[in-house]
């Protein structure tokens, strides 16, 4: 590989990840004068273009968060990426949700607790736009990622195949795909097999593919409708190190959870309640 | 890095070797450059292009007046944390690696 399709690569990966042109070709031309200046090539020095665009992204928001102090975005939330005003929704004339209200900004994280039945997926879907409110308001800003309970995965493609395929979505390039779903899968401490089908894989595992496919076109906010069942207690803790590594990145995060441990942690609580609410 | 770049200004390729004589494990790339990114979109660090003598462009990183700022405070912040840890670990009877058998370290 040359230098200049690494930096063409680059620019074009920025681009996709949501940076100006403009901005993306200077970065590209910065990177490769600053590893022409170091007298390796740039694949050396950087890595790989696609997941380097991926820190460049972060670095760039990390900056740009309004009233980000030096080194860290906590505490510092940033603009509203959802706002939801008296969202309700009936169902067959009951009560599946009663006037929820809630703000994410950038850099923050939301938990959704409730008991079974009280409308926790219900409220996921129709943050992620998938499911009507009967009445009430819905105002998303930016690139989102949901990531369902369960399903969204096919029995009889491997890992790679649905990095592919969930990058085409999203207009990546299926090399570029590959290579960032391999990096998003080793921070949940897997490597995917090239051979293994999505039927072979355990609960867990499949669940964390599921996981890197929301998180693979690098969205604003992510909605996790309990994304770690069947996970073992190592994976869990990574599940939640990723969480925040999302918030402090300046992503928003809305997740559902039952675990009061995590509730300390999180921004905002929305409690659905006791299940009072038929389902 | 802050601490680096006020000692005196750098480039990127001259800054990681620094970092690495100073004792942190060899820097990769990946990692160093969008850190000084971060650092010149939170306007810590201001940057010029120079033409070196060798050929390419040089890109050099200075520290701004909130670069010091910044780096005051975290030095700060580390000394009071420092000092903590200090007042509990250096009171410890725990003999460490070295004073124990004779050997530095590891």
């Amino acid at each position: 590989m040359t230098p200049q399709s690494w930096g063409d690569d680059l620019a074009g990966a920025l681009c996709d990840l949501g940076l100006e042109p403009r901005e993306a070709r200077l970065i590209a031309e910065d990177s490769l004068a600053e590893a022409a200046d170091s007298g390796s090539s740039p694949r050396d020095l950087f890595g790989p273009a696609y997941p380097y665009a991926r820190k460049v992204i972060e670095a760039v928001r990390d900056a740009t968060l309004p009233g980000d102090g030096p080194g860290s975005s906590l505490g510092h939330p940033g603009g509203v990426l959802l706002h939801l005003e008296g969202v309700q929704k009936r169902y067959k004339r009951r009560d599946v949700l009663r006037r929820v209200d809630l703000t994410v900004r950038a850099g923050e994280v939301a938990a959704v607790v409730g008991a079974n039945g009280t409308g926790k997926s219900t409220l996921l879907r129709i943050c992620a736009g998938l499911t009507r409110a009967s009445s009430g308001q819905v105002f998303r800003a930016g690139r989102v990622g949901y990531v369902p309970q369960s399903g969204g995965v096919i029995g009889l493609l491997t890992a790679a195949e649905h990095f592919e395929l969930f990058g085409a979505a999203t207009r990546v390039a299926s090399r570029r795909a590959r290579s960032t779903g391999n990096l998003l899968a080793s921070r949940l401490s897997w490597r995917p097999n090239p051979h293994t089908r999505t039927e072979q894989l355990s609960g867990g595992t499949r669940q964390k593919l599921n996981l890197i496919l929301g998180d693979l076109h690098a969205p604003d906010l992510l909605l996790l409708d309990e994304p770690y069942q069947g996970f073992d207690q190592g994976s869990y803790l990574d599940f939640w190190q990723q969480v925040y590594r999302w918030r402090d990145a300046g992503k928003g995060v809305v997740v559902v959870t039952h675990l009061l441990q995590e509730l300390d942690r999180a921004d905002h609580v929305v409690d659905l309640g006791t299940g009072q609410v038929d389902r | 890095m802050l601490g680096l770049l006020d000692a005196r200004r750098d480039y990127g390729y001259e800054l990681g070797q620094r970092l690495a004589e100073a004792g942190f494990d060899d820097v990769p790339g990946g990692t160093l450059y969008p850190a000084l990114l971060r650092l010149e979109r939170q306007a810590l660090v201001a940057v010029s292009w120079e033409t070196s003598v060798s050929g390419p462009r040089r890109k050099y990183y200075d520290l701004t007046d909130s670069g010091r700022q910044a780096l005051a405070e975290q030095v700060a912040d580390w000394q009071r944390f420092s000092r903590s840890i200090e007042a509990v670990a250096g009171r410890s009877t725990i003999p460490t690696d070295a004073t124990a058998d004779g050997r530095s370290g590891r």
